[in-house]
Formats: C-alpha cells, sequence, structure tokens
C-alpha cells in the first residue's frame, strides 16, 4: 500500500509525462541547475521512483563518497513516506536497497570504459545489472563530445535509461532552444532536458525538451527538495 | 607535586590500524625523553614498541588495550593513550576519547582516509573532541599528503588546512617547510633528534607562500585582528595566525594539518608544539556530570582543585602488584590517603597508591589534580565507575556501550585451567564492558560474547599468557534474535486450584513490533478502573520482560516488542504476585503464537580495501555471503567496496580475502543492524534447533 501511495507522490507525472517510462532504453535525461538548487536531490527521486517500480539503479557520483550518497537516499525516503505509521519504514528502505548500487569514482577516473569494465564484473558475476544510471556530478565544460557518444552507447548497449546532473552558472540563459555553452554541443544527445531554477522561495523544474510536454512545470519544495504534489 | 592546569593536554592518537600511530608514540616518548631507545612495533630487535605493554601485542604488531603514558614537552605535561585501531577494540578508543581533551587523527599519506579513520572520526565527533591531523609515512612510496588533505575534507568535512609543506617526498623526504615561520626544518642525527632551521629551498618558495595564504585566508575566519591585518596588507606576525588556527581547532571548525615520518624521525618535535598550542588544556573544555539526587540533571565540573573530588575509572588493568585502575580526575584533587565513594555501589575507599603510567612502568606521586590522568593500585570497581568526595552524588554521564553479537563456548582442558579461567573472566568483563560471560543454565558452558571473532580470539588467548588457562573453543555463534512482525491479541487466565490458598489472574491485551527508535521491550499498561490491582501491575510487566530473555521460537531473545494490556481480572484471596507473573508469561505465549514471529540476524558493515584489479573477485567473495553490496569508490590505484554482510558467513572471511587479493586487501566490519533471516536460513535454524532438542531429550 506504502509503495503505491508512493510511487503517486513522486512521479514525472508532475510534470505532465504520461509515465514514468519517459526514457526509452540507451536514452539520456539531463537536470540543469546552478550549484546548490536541489539536482541532486531531484535525481534521488528519480531512483527512489525507480526502485519503487523495481528496478535496478545504479547512482554513479563523482563528487561524494558512498556514505554521503546514502543519506540522501536515506533521508529523501524518510522524507517521502513520512506520515505514513503504518508500516515499518526503515525495513521497507532496506527492501529496496538491494536494487540500488552506488559508485563513486574521481572525477578524472571517469570514462565510459572504465565504467564498462565495472558493469562487467558486476554482471558477469550476477551481482548487479542495472536498468537505470544516474550520474552525477560530471563536469560537461570538461567533457568531449566523444565521451559522451560512448557513454550513449554504453548506456544503448545495456539497454539502460541515463540521467546526469548538468551545473550551469548565473550568466548563462536558457530558452527551450537555447542551451548553456558548456552543455550545447551534448544536447542533441538527450531526449529529455529538464531545467531547476529558483524563483522567489520555490524552486521550479520546467521541462526544456521531452515529447509533448515541453514548457509545463513543476515545483520542488525548497525546505524538503520533494517535489510538490499537485493533488 | 603541584601542577598548573593551563599547561596540562590530554591527548589521545587515534588511527586506522597500520598507519602508524604506535611508532609515532614512540618517538613522542623519545623526543620527550621518557625511554632512552626506539624500538620498532614489529622490531627486529624482539623488544617491540614500549606502548605496546602487552606481549601478545608485541607479537602481533597491533595496540590493543589502550595504555596511558605520560611525558613533558617543554614545560607542558602530555598524557598520551594510545588507542587500538581495529574496529572490533573499538571501546577501547570510544572510552579514550570520553576521558581526552584532544587528540592527534593520524593517517597515512599512502593510504589517506581510510575506513577506521572515518569510524574514528565520527567517535570524536560524538565525544566533541578537537582535534590535529599528522600525515604519516610520507617518506613512503606513493605519498601524496595533499590527497589527504583533501580527503580530509571531503570524506571527514573537516575544514583541513596544511600547516606544513613536504620537502621532498617518498625516498627523498628531508623535512618540512613550517608555513608560520617560514622555515625549513631538517631532522638531523641518528634519531632525528637535531632541529637545523634553514631558509626555505628557491624551488619550494612559491608553493610555501601560497599555502601560508590559504592557510591565512582560512584562519582570519576566527579572528577579526588578522581579517584587518589582511586587508591593511600588513606583516602579520606568527603569534597572530597561531592565535586564530587555536581558536579554530578549539571549537572543531578547523582541523590543522601536520606531516613528516615518524618512523624515519622526521618533524614529530613540530607535532609535539602543535599538541601544545593547538590543542586545548583541561580547564578550556567543558565537562559535566549527572546529579543522581536531583533527577539526573547535569551539573558542570570546574576543574579547580579546591573543590570536591570528581574522577571517572575508564580502564583497569591487571598490573604487577594487583590491579590497576587507570582515572581521570575532573574536579578537585585525589591524594593517598583521602576518601572517595564509588557512586555505582555506594562504597567508600582510602585511596592507596597513586601513580603516573608510562606504559608499564610507573612513577609514584602523592596527588593527581583535576585535568590530569593518573592510575591507582588497590581500588575495587568496574571500568565506567565515577569516584567523588564523600557527599557527593554524582556520576559522569554513561558511555555508550554497543551489545555483543557473537558468542563462543568455552570449555577448561584441566582443573587448574578452570580455576584461572573463572579469575581471567571476572577481571576480563570488568575491564572491557563490550565483552560478555556467563554459565549457559542448560549446557553448564561458558559463553562469552563480544564484539567480533577477533575480539574473542584475543580474549581466549590472553587468557592463557596471562592466566595460564587453557580452554576448548566451540565453533563461533551469532547472537540471533526473534521479534514479531503482526499483532497478536492474548487473553490468557492462570487458574490454579491444589489444595491451599489457589492461585488466579487474567491478562488481556496484545503485542506488537515497535516500528520506531530501537528499543527491545515497551510495556504499555491501559487498565482502567482497577480490573487488574495497580500493585499486580509490575508483577505482570515482569512476566511479559521474563518471557522475553528466551523466545517461544528458537530460544533467542525476543526483541521489538511493545505489550499493551488493557483487560484483566482478579480474585480478592487467589490473586499474587506469582500468579500475575505466571499469567502474563501464559500471555506472552498465547500473543507470540498469532504475532507471526520471525528470527533476525546481525548484519555487519563490511569495508573492503583493495587493489582495483582484484574489485570483481572481492565483489563476488562480498555476494557468495549473502552479502549486499551498498557502493565501490574508486580511489585510482585502491578501490573502498561498503557491503551489508550477516555475521554469520563472515567466519573466516580474512583467509579467504587474502588468498583472493594476493594478501593486498584488508577489511573492517562492524555491526550495522538486526535484518531478518532469508527463508532458507529460518529453516536450517529450525532444524537446527529441533536436533538440539531431540538431543536434550
Amino acid at each position: 500500500m506504502i509503495k503505491q501511495e508512493m510511487i503517486l507522490r513522486n512521479t514525472m507525472r508532475q510534470l505532465g509525462f504520461e509515465s514514468e517510462e519517459i526514457l526509452p532504453k540507451g536514452g539520456f535525461g539531463a537536470v540543469l541547475a546552478r550549484a546548490g538548487v536541489g539536482k541532486t536531490a531531484f535525481l534521488v527521486q528519480l531512483a527512489l521512483s525507480g526502485l519503487l517500480n523495481e528496478k535496478k539503479v545504479l547512482h554513479i557520483s563523482l563528487n561524494d563518497p558512498v556514505d554521503k550518497v546514502n543519506i540522501w537516499y536515506n533521508e529523501l525516503f524518510r522524507l517521502l513516506a513520512a506520515g505514513d505509521e503504518r508500516v515499518n519504514k526503515a525495513a521497507f528502505l532496506v527492501s529496496l536497497l538491494p536494487n540500488r548500487f552506488i559508485m563513486t569514482f574521481r572525477v578524472d577516473g571517469f570514462s565510459a570504459p572504465k565504467l564498462e569494465e565495472r558493469l562487467n564484473d558486476l554482471s558477469e558475476q550476477g551481482i548487479f545489472s542495472p536498468s537505470i544510471m544516474i550520474i552525477d556530478g560530471l563536469n560537461f565544460e570538461d567533457s568531449r563530445i566523444s565521451d559522451i557518444k560512448e557513454l550513449k552507447k554504453l548506456a544503448e548497449k545495456r539497454g539502460m535509461q541515463a540521467w546526469f546532473t548538468v551545473q550551469t552558472h548565473r550568466h548563462e540563459e536558457m530558452r527551450t532552444d537555447i542551451f548553456p555553452l558548456s552543455f550545447a554541443p551534448f544536447a542533441g544527445l538527450f531526449e529529455i532536458i529538464l531545467e531547476l531554477r529558483h524563483e522567489h522561495a520555490d524552486v521550479h523544474i520546467k521541462v526544456l525538451r521531452g515529447s509533448g510536454s515541453v514548457g509545463e512545470s513543476a515545483l520542488l519544495d525548497p525546505t524538503t527538495m520533494l517535489i510538490k504534489d499537485k493533488f | 607535586m603541584s601542577t598548573i592546569i593551563e599547561k596540562v593536554r590530554n591527548i589521545g592518537i587515534s588511527a586506522h590500524i597500520d598507519s602508524g600511530k604506535t611508532t609515532l608514540t614512540e618517538r613522542i616518548l623519545f623526543y620527550t625523553k621518557r625511554i632512552h631507545a626506539i624500538h620498532d612495533v614489529k622490531g627486529k630487535d624482539g623488544v617491540g614498541a614500549t606502548m605496546d605493554s602487552m606481549e601478545l601485542e608485541k607479537e602481533r604488531g597491533i595496540t590493543i588495550a589502550s595504555a596511558a603514558t605520560f611525558c613533558q614537552w617543554q614545560d607542558y605535561e602530555i598524557n598520551i593513550i594510545d588507542t587500538p585501531g581495529h574496529v572490533d577494540f573499538t571501546i577501547e578508543v570510544e572510552r579514550s576519547l570520553r576521558v581526552l581533551d584532544g587528540a592527534v587523527l593520524v593517517l597515512c599519506s599512502v593510504g589517506g582516509v581510510q575506513s577506521q579513520s572515518i569510524t574514528v572520526d565520527m567517535q570524536m565527533k560524538r565525544y566533541n573532541v578537537p582535534c590535529i591531523a599528522f600525515i604519516n609515512k610520507c617518506d613512503r612510496s606513493g605519498a601524496n599528503p595533499d590527497r589527504v588533505v583533501s580527503q580530509l575534507r571531503s570524506k571527514l568535512g573537516h575544514n583541513a588546512v596544511a600547516m606544513q609543506i613536504p620537502i621532498g617526498l617518498e625516498a627523498d623526504f628531508q623535512g618540512v617547510v613550517d608555513l608560520l615561520s617560514m622555515k625549513a626544518f631538517y631532522f638531523d642525527g641518528a634519531n632525528g633528534e637535531f632541529i637545523r632551521i634553514e631558509e626555505i629551498p628557491p624551488e619550494l618558495l612559491e608553493a610555501a607562500r601560497k599555502k601560508r595564504e590559504e592557510l591565512i585566508d582560512a584562519a582570519s575566519l576566527f579572528s577579526d585582528e588578522l581579517t584587518e591585518a589582511i586587508l591593511e596588507e600588513a606583516e602579520i606576525p606568527e603569534e597572530m595566525i597561531a592565535k586564530a588556527v587555536r581558536k579554530g581547532a578549539l571549537t572543531r571548525k578547523m582541523t590543522p594539518v601536520f606531516m613528516g615520518s615518524a618512523y624515519k624521525n622526521k618533524a614529530v618535535q613540530p607535532l609535539l608544539d602543535a599538541v601544545l598550542h593547538y590543542l586545548p588544556s583541561p580547564d578550556e573544555v567543558e565537562n559535566t556530570a549527572l546529579d543522581l539526587n536531583n533527577d539526573e540533571a547535569p551539573v558542570i565540573l570546574a576543574s579547580d582543585p579546591t573543590k570536591p573530588i570528581v574522577a571517572l575509572a575508564f580502564k583497569l588493568e591487571e598490573g604487577h602488584y594487583g590491579q590497576l585502575t587507570y582515572i581521570r580526575v575532573y574536579q578537585g584533587i585525589l591524594e593517598k590517603g583521602a576518601t572517595i565513594v564509588n557512586t555505582r555501589t555506594g562504597k567508600k575507599t582510602k585511596v592507596g597508591r597513586v601513580v603516573r603510567m608510562h606504559a608499564d612502568q610507573m612513577e609514584d606521586m602523592e596527588s593527581v589534580s583535576a585535568g590530569v590522568i593518573g592510575a591507582l593500585f588497590g581500588i575495587e570497581c568496574s571500568s565506567g565507575d565515577t569516584f567523588v568526595a564523600p557527599g557527593l552524588n554524582l556520576t559522569m554521564t554513561s558511555m555508550f556501550v554497543p551489545k555483543p553479537v557473537i558468542s563462543l563456548a568455552i570449555v577448561p582442558k584441566d582443573n587448574k585451567s578452570q580455576i584461572n579461567m573463572s579469575k581471567a573472566l571476572n577481571r576480563f568483563t570488568k575491564e572491557d564492558p563490550t565483552f560478555h560471560a556467563h554459565v549457559d543454565d542448560e549446557t553448564l558452558e561458558t559463553i562469552i560474547e563480544g564484539m567480533g571473532e577477533l575480539h574473542l580470539e584475543i580474549y581466549v588467548e590472553r587468557m592463557k599468557r596471562e592466566y595460564n588457562a587453557e580452554v576448548e573453543t566451540s565453533k563461533p555463534r551469532v547472537a540471533y534474535r526473534e521479534t514479531i512482525t503482526q499483532r497478536g491479541e492474548f487473553n490468557y487466565t492462570h487458574k490454579k486450584q491444589t489444595g491451599g490458598s489457589g492461585q488466579y489472574g487474567r491478562v488481556a491485551g496484545y503485542l506488537e513490533p515497535i516500528t520506531e527508535g530501537d528499543e527491545d521491550f515497551i510495556f504499555d499498561n491501559q487498565i482502567k478502573g482497577g480490573l487488574i490491582p495497580t500493585n499486580f501491575i509490575p508483577a505482570c510487566e515482569k512476566g511479559f520482560l521474563q518471557s522475553t530473555a528466551k523466545g517461544p521460537k528458537m530460544e533467542f531473545p525476543v526483541t521489538g516488542v511493545r505489550v499493551v494490556i488493557n483487560d484483566g481480572a482478579y480474585h480478592a484471596v487467589d490473586s499474587s504476585e506469582m500468579a500475575f507473573q505466571a499469567a502474563a508469561r501464559g500471555a506472552f505465549r498465547e500473543g507470540y503464537a498469532r504475532a507471526k514471529a520471525v528470527i533476525q540476524e546481525p548484519i555487519m558493515k563490511v569495508v573492503v580495501e583493495s587493489p582495483t584489479e582484484f574489485q570483481g573477485a572481492v565483489m563476488g567473495l562480498l555476494n557468495q555471503r549473502r552479502g549486499m553490496i551498498v557502493g565501490a569508490q574508486d580511489e585510482g590505484v585502491m578501490t573502498v567496496i561498503e557491503a551489508q554482510v550477516p555475521l554469520s558467513e563472515m567466519f573466516g572471511f580474512s583467509t579467504v580475502l587474502r588468498s583472493a587479493t594476493q594478501g593486498k586487501a584488508q577489511f573492517t566490519m562492524e555491526f550495522s543492524i538486526y535484518r531478518q533471516v532469508p527463508q532458507s536460513v529460518a529453516e536450517k535454524l529450525a532444524e537446527d534447533y529441533a536436533q538440539k532438542k531431540k538431543s536434550e531429550a
């Protein structure tokens, strides 16, 4: 029961998408925002949503250690499940975690071949084979188009949906057709592009690219970093 | 002997196993002239480092029990506690941190911030212990102090700021540049005892200037005076920076970082200076006790020798002349011949011999004043007991003590061993609150319990070496538990009429799982209108609590149960406490049968540090052991893999890990959580239980 309610509460439906399956297999999604607006929190919610739908999620962090990423999950899960006293939440979260794997790399040590090697290690031994991949902290300014294309090939080969955080800067303007200079060369590889923007007391989530939902927006509560309920 | 409190430092040296703490302590003792020769931990000369006073520690090259020792540097008194690095002995680290005012966090310049450093750091945070960091082993191949400083920031969240830069690294490591005085320090002589101060080598000047600026920037947050001096672009005196760094360090908002190589006798003396400059004196730390006469209200203790004594016994050791009790005096002065009271037992004791310890040698003293660590002879007490002046009823805050997760049955080989084993167990259980011993009522075996396989192994060996008690051990047993998963109602009447006065009591209500918090047992009395008279309620609670000691399912302790009683009945003549206790026991069995009981097992947080090329193999090993891999952290040549693995699957893991990784990987393990066992394991346990019952019948 708690599972159903959490799925309903935390979905991409809030953004006008028809279902959770907004990315095709091998598809790329990007969440663009300035530092500190809530990119990681947003992607962890997407990951939790995937876990609730019994998907296997690989979370790659290029900035934070495993423990810190873990805290993000615990904290956001606690907030999402807040108020529901019927079940043992700790036990419920524990039941989801075997489907999540956290990998951290130093930024300079991350590459598609290295990731593929790690994934092969895991899948060959039957330990883990993800269907959703979150890549948090990749620096697009220092990346080459060929690097991202390699990642795309890997995602397609393994049938994974991949979500990226993209950091933007104060001076960079964003529109549905114009992306920040650092991200623009890569934009063609992404099926969905979302933007998080701090406006007054709220964080707005705006769809910049994505089938049929462009221009739709939702809100992120800046105190909890949860997507605000429309219902 | 009088002590000037401002010139006392009580420090701990904490770190990951093998990062060189014991070697560093040994060098400190040499430079402070407490010892006259240097021995190595795994020394070729067969002597072993001075701080590793136990024979076993010398042999294994690890530090098990914290040895408290005293030394003097300049005109300051430093009390050092050398702490163990292995997680199995974490209680020792916790206890040390409880009595310390500051700590030196030792890190390996190659390994950096390792898993155990993270655990130790969490403990330091818990007790709010200010610390400075020492990056050791700068002479090792692969040394990279800069990386360790950035790991201190990223992994531990410290505002780490380098106070020195190295002159050369790896085999070429020669000394350090002090960023305050902007001078180069070299350490000459066979043991690095002669400090040569020179100008900074030209090739390092630019780097030193840059790092000094970073240091001043960071320190300016703690001093308006310094900020003003920066803005005015004035010459900044060394003392002004040092004062600001000290302020930051004492509030744990800044961690000054030093570097060197204890093994090569380089840059240990500047670290000693830093202990004096950047760690607090006892009167700069606020310590509180609980007033037992005033509903445990906290009382702030003053490091004032004129006030009544309050002291904590934080460690016991069996010395050559009887029990040695390490104490930290928080208030007043502890003099030879004074009368003190053990708050826990209320027993009065006269202080006999007062000493100051230096590993396994000692120095007699007349008194120990507030803020100082000393040791007493002939005091009967347990570790963690508080001693106060007669008339006071204070206790130091209780220490966090984890519950044991593993047990072993031990059988003495002969009669002599039996007697010695009892003596040893009596001592060990007093010394170490995480080590338990009891006799099983049914099998009459002696069971020892502790925090890990190595923890128990060490005690079995100590029994043999120190007490000449030869024992045989069973296979380690995991501390399984039972718990319930749903509400189970009960309505039980205990009725007996067998001549004489009868027994009558009825108890009704329900059991339910505790879903929030980590309490083991909650008793909730919702009886209204005197259906069960108030004087029988404690008997009901006792009956339920007794039932949790041995669960009806497989006789494991029952935890996480909330018992609610809301109905009942009594008889004016036949009801008694005994009858209600029996009724509660029956009610528990009835409710339990309906509450879908399950078995839980301890899950350990296992962290393996392995060369990257073996990470696939390590993950495979963990996976075979029912491990859930939480994540893998890529650290360049090394990978850190974190997993949650049932304790029952971890026996013998170190051997398997060694052979799978050519001995290049190491792991640490600590208790994480209790979790329900999978069906297959539950079936196996049920089978074993049935077998055991059958053989007993």
